[in-house]
């Protein structure tokens, strides 16, 4: 199982709770603490921390699409 | 507003001091009349607070809109005249608390920790110097969130008798108008006092680092920063204060749990989780005015009315969280209510969470004999504020 994930800066209140929850997916940058993709295609445990964050993020931020599994040589 | 049962009047009065009123098991939403006669409507579960919560297009957070409920007289006037961003809806909201995020990340809050470890064993340090019985409360669980906050935010120390004093004044239940806003304007004033001295000789604080990157480049006032800093030391004090003391009686009550915890350090995140579900000391806020007819939870709520969304309640859901009223420190707590949701969730959530972590892991560690002095029925519970927890927590050890 495989899935992307965006994270819209634009709705991002730098609430952290994603970091929090799935801190393999996401981050914080420095500047404007606003959330940063760090893995952009999570698997296995990351990938349910970050449907987790999708849940918690409280400016509905975040979105786990389900993709089909890409196959070699693919790159998103 | 339909109905025919007399709508009861807001807040209620708990029956026992560790759950909600009972009047809260009602719902989804509960018709009331507050203190000046006006309706508003209590919401009382989960899934509706937070579809409340998500739905900014037909629930505003307008403090200024005459509309807004508010539980008490006094808090009419402060809330009227609430400038910081905590009485804003976007996009006005947004732009202003951007400027605060990178204040406080994970990672900067994260940073702090050695330093709420040090705080918490000096002050330990001194209860212990001067030998039981302490008052808990007096003795720490007001210094503590005091001392991480004052050096987070650069404001001195000894002021914070006088900052908890504003505080109250707002967070009380039995001010004058007068009153509130007197003490909303001098802490105010204050900081404003604090920006004009830091900006002369900046330390490294988030007061001087807001001044050098928000204020000189003209991203924000002056007076907004005044207001801004008001709200961070108004809601960085009595809010841990209260979960400090709550947490640590609930601990002494149950000396199974304090065993559990104790046994199992790596435990803490799940236990403060857990206290900050059960304990939940945001009563009356946050609150929403309707801008439009709304069907929600079996009733419809016309344009205008306003809404308390009760975060207590909402942590005791049965649909949400199985056997709600028991304390659990291994419980999944992802649906957590007590930092809110939404654009307005608590801006200083991790701050608390990780002064909690530090404060409970302290205080069992080093005082692993710590017990109440006094019988439960000394206790005195914060029944005359709007923030709950307790007055005093007499110990020993």
């Amino acid at each position: 199982m495989s899935a992307i994930v965006r994270a819209d800066r634009g709705r991002c209140i730098g609430a952290g709770q994603c970091v929090r929850v799935a801190p393999d997916v996401f981050d914080q940058d420095e500047k404007e603490g606003l959330v940063v993709v760090v893995t952009k295609q999570p698997q296995g445990e990351a990938l349910e921390h970050a449907r987790h964050a999708e849940r918690l993020c409280p400016a509905q931020a975040i979105q786990v699409h389900a993709e089909p599994i890409q196959t070699k040589g693919d790159t998103p | 507003m339909t109905g025919s049962t007399a709508a009861s009047v807001f807040p209620f009065r708990r029956v026992c001091p560790f759950d909600p009123p009972p009047e809260l098991a009602a719902g989804p939403l509960v018709p009331v009349r507050l203190w000046n006669g006006r309706r508003a409507w209590v919401v009382t579960r989960h899934a509706e607070i937070r579809a409340i919560l998500m739905d900014d297009a037909r629930f505003s957070g307008r403090m200024g809109d005459p509309h807004f409920p508010t539980v008490t007289e006094a808090r009419v006037t402060v809330d009227r005249n609430e400038r910081a961003f905590v009485g804003m809806d976007n996009p006005d909201h947004d732009r202003y608390r951007r400027l605060f995020t990178r204040e406080f990340s994970v990672r900067r809050m994260q940073a702090l920790i050695p330093e709420m470890h040090a705080i918490a064993d000096r002050l330990i340090d001194a209860m212990l110097a001067t030998g039981p019985p302490a008052d808990l409360i007096a003795a720490f669980a007001i210094k503590y969130p005091s001392l991480v906050v004052s050096r987070l935010f650069g404001s001195p120390y000894e002021d914070h008798t006088f900052i908890i004093d504003c505080a109250a004044a707002r967070h009380g239940l039995k001010q004058t108008p007068q009153e509130a806003e007197v003490k909303a304007r001098a802490l105010a004033a204050y900081v404003r006092r604090l920006i004009d001295e830091k900006e002369a000789n900046p330390t490294d604080d988030m007061l001087s680092r807001v001044i050098a990157e928000q204020v000189l480049p003209g991203h924000l006032s002056r007076d907004d920063f005044a207001e801004i800093g008001a709200m961070i030391l108004r809601a960085g004090h009595d809010t841990t204060t209260n979960m400090i003391g709550m947490g640590t009686l609930l601990l002494l009550r149950d000396p199974g749990l304090k065993a559990q915890l104790t046994a199992d350090p790596a435990g803490i995140e799940g236990a403060v989780e857990e206290l900050l579900r059960y304990v939940s000391p945001v009563q009356f806020s946050p609150r929403r005015v309707a801008l439009a007819d709304v069907d929600i939870g079996g009733v419809t709520v016309k344009k205008g009315e306003g809404l308390f969304l009760s975060l207590p309640a909402a942590n005791r859901d049965a649909g949400v969280f199985a056997d709600p009223d028991r304390i659990d420190i291994g419980r999944d707590n992802r649906e957590l209510m007590t930092f809110s949701h939404g654009i307005h969730q608590c801006l200083g959530q991790m701050l608390a969470r990780f002064e909690l972590r530090v404060a409970y892991a302290k205080l069992l560690e080093r005082l692993p004999g710590l017990r109440l002095a006094v019988p439960l029925e000394e206790i005195r519970f914060k029944d005359d504020m709007q923030i709950y927890g307790v007055h005093n927590l007499p110990v020993a050890w």
